[in-house]
């Protein structure tokens, strides 16, 4: 994986390489899947070159090494390397909420973020949820200084983004709902109404999953899969929807989940009222977004997410919801500034929705064990797809890292 | 504290002539007015079921009794439901608005049937129209749903409601079958007062004098109102409320209403 970003970086290659790399792309082959990595990396590469200031972070066991980090304001890039021994998550963290992340970085691998900072300090979170906090410090620079004077006007904003928050008040009201629902058949022991209580509460978490995913622990005692807790599916610490997943769906029991559904509920009620504190600046807006969609493309298009239900594709259809929503409160901004880009994130949109319809039968989207390779990957494809189309909004409405 | 918003706000501060709040601020109020406003709506809803099921059941008495209550949620909502001016016609037009008086095809809504109701004393022939007054209601509610509420419509309706009262309402023209004015009153007032709730700390951050004043100013078109409340909780009847009464309440609206015009300017949003 790493060899890609080398190539794509650097001179141009040796006949010799050249035969390598066909080799190399044979074996590519082999494995399903790898296309849509190499796509992903190449984007990455392109990332990482425009980029300014690299810091590199590696990740040990139980620490990262540097764990305090100082760079000036603007565009930067964080390769972070991977030296324990288990996919984790690196995340930056402005108070409790989530700035820049990357998830689901599997051992002895890398992997670069490009985060443009304004200054100040923000906190760490570096591999495991145990492992301690490390710091960041951003330096002001006459460069970031002036891009934040080149924005549009800000009250343009406050529609859209007034707008978002009422759609985020009402799907997660809808979400304590579904909490509810899910408790109350779990305390009944009603194994197939709690699946079907489970599917709901996704679908509507989906829907906002961007701005949740902000909301860094909170975020994690909700939604966390098994891998981020040393003991996996037996760790006690093991909680929120996909711990009630992983019994529902793979142990096929309601048993002991009512302390589980009890403390998620009391979780969806503290996401709400968070969700209705935080303030989203106009840029986050979009990020949150293409950092969702990136997410949807790199890691979750795999079926990891909901690997016990096998509810990836009804997900994905309320993730691409959310996006909608998003999109049609910056329409009035975009088409302001000129509809090409937002043409473009349209036909995405349409594009991934279609490919989405085509794994619906009539009882529903087709359970993602059952989803061809080829599906999966362009399901992948359409996710990357959209992020690019979208981060080109950012460009036009002067959001840009650029 | 978060630091994208400070440091936009620090950097942002001198292109911002007269604008000593930070624009992202107003998300926070903006927002809550739309959910206040759907809250008021969704009421609006039911409170019409009923009263066109009453109209088409031909009960005439409850009819009458559930017409001042069911509007007043339109009333508080105003600066919203105004923005659709095709429906604030079919919903709450006067027979003014109409070339045609009372007979025009195209007068519709709550003052058509407060004419039969109080006027001609009958639920005969409403059928048609309660259908319209409810399907209308509904498009209303969809429409608000899905609308993106203009910052400064929001905060410029706190002052449009109470210039309307004054200007034209208290003279009566609004309910003249009914005398039901005094309720729509009431929601002008409180739809105005949530605004400006909604905004108070911004406003108390900059001029603490200026909310004591609204404050106060408030108080004193409640009071004037309360007087004419009645046991049950309702109103008296507005053709009850002499001349001298009706213009004693012209002066205290009217400064709220200037009050309330500074709002926009004071929030940046001019």
């Amino acid at each position: 994986m790493t060899s890609h970003e080398t190539g794509a970086a650097g001179k141009p290659p040796s006949p010799r390489v050249l035969r390598l790399a066909v080799a190399g792309s044979a074996l590519l082959m082999v494995g399903a899947g790898l296309v849509f990595f190499y796509a992903s990396h190449q984007a990455q590469a392109r990332r990482a070159a425009n980029a300014g200031h690299e810091t590199l972070i590696t990740i040990r066991d139980h620490a990262c090494e540097p764990n305090d980090l100082s760079v000036p304001a603007g565009p930067n890039s964080f390769r972070i390397v991977n030296q324990s021994q288990r996919a984790v998550e690196w995340e930056i963290l402005d108070g409790v909420l989530v700035i820049e992340e990357r998830e689901n970085i599997a051992p002895g691998l890398s992997q670069v973020i490009n985060a443009t900072l304004q200054p100040g300090r923000y906190a760490i979170t570096c591999g495991l949820l145990s492992n301690p906090r490390g710091s960041l410090t951003v330096t002001p620079t006459a460069a970031s200084e002036a891009a934040a004077k080149a924005r549009p006007a800000l009250t343009a904003f406050i529609g859209p983004l007034s707008e978002y928050r009422v759609y985020l008040a009402s799907q997660s009201s809808a979400l304590v709902r579904a909490g509810q629902a899910l408790k109350d058949a779990i305390q009944a022991g009603d194994l197939q109404q709690a699946q079907a209580a489970y599917g709901a509460a996704r679908v509507i978490y989906q829907r906002i999953a961007p701005a949740s995913q902000r909301l860094a622990e909170l975020d994690n005692r909700i939604n966390a899969r098994a891998d981020y807790f040393e003991q996996r599916e037996q760790d006690p610490a093991f909680a929120g929807l996909h711990r009630i997943e992983y019994s529902l769906f793979q142990q096929r029991t309601t048993e002991g989940l009512t302390p589980v559904a009890d403390a998620l509920l009391a979780d969806l009620g503290e996401l709400k009222t968070q969700l209705l504190a935080q303030s989203i600046a106009p840029q986050q807006f979009t990020e949150a977004v293409v950092r969702s969609l990136r997410n949807l493309a790199q890691i979750r298009s795999s079926g990891e997410e909901e690997r016990y239900s096998h509810l990836d594709l009804q997900g994905f259809a309320a993730n691409l919801e959310g996006v909608r929503k998003v999109i049609d409160l910056l329409r009035p901004l975009l088409a302001r500034t000129g509809s090409q880009p937002l043409a473009a994130v349209d036909s995405a949109m349409t594009q991934f929705e279609q490919h989405l319809q085509a794994l619906r039968g009539a009882e529903g989207y087709m359970p993602y064990d059952q989803v061809p390779q080829a599906q999966k990957q362009q399901i992948a494809a359409d996710a990357d797809a959209l992020a690019n189309a979208i981060a080109a909004i950012d460009q036009a409405l002067g959001l840009a890292d650029q | 504290m978060n630091k994208t918003r400070l440091a936009l706000l620090l950097t942002l501060a001198p292109l911002l002539a007269n604008a000593a709040v930070d624009p992202l601020t107003l998300v926070q109020p903006v927002s809550d007015y739309k959910i206040y406003v759907t809250e008021k709506v969704d009421q609006l809803v039911s409170d019409t079921e009923q009263f066109t099921n009453a109209v088409k059941k031909g009960d005439l008495a409850r009819a009458k009794a559930l017409y001042a209550t069911t509007r007043v949620n339109y009333e508080a909502v105003e600066p919203i439901a105004e923005l659709f001016s095709d429906l604030d016609a079919a919903i709450d037009s006067r027979v003014d608005d109409h070339e045609k008086g009372v007979e025009a095809d195209d007068f519709t809504g709550f003052h058509r049937l407060e004419y039969a109701l109080f006027d001609k004393n009958t639920t005969d022939g409403q059928g048609p129209i309660a259908d319209k007054l409810i399907a209308d209601v509904k498009d209303l509610q969809g429409r608000i749903a899905t609308l993106t509420f203009p910052p400064e419509k929001v905060v410029g309706g706190a002052a449009a409601l109470l210039e309307e009262v004054a200007a034209t309402k208290v003279s009566g023209e609004e309910d003249r079958y009914s005398h039901t004015d005094l309720y729509d009153f009431q929601g002008n007032i409180d739809g105005a007062q949530k605004i400006f709730e909604l905004f108070r700390t911004h406003l108390e951050s900059q001029d603490k004098a200026f909310v004591a004043k609204v404050d106060k100013n408030f108080a004193t078109v409640n009071t004037l109102l309360a007087k004419y409340k009645t046991k049950d909780g309702g109103f008296q009847s507005y053709d009850k409320v002499a001349e001298r009464d009706r213009k004693a309440m012209v002066g205290p609206v009217n400064t709220l209403a200037e009050d309330l015009s500074t709002l926009r300017g004071k929030l940046g949003l001019n």
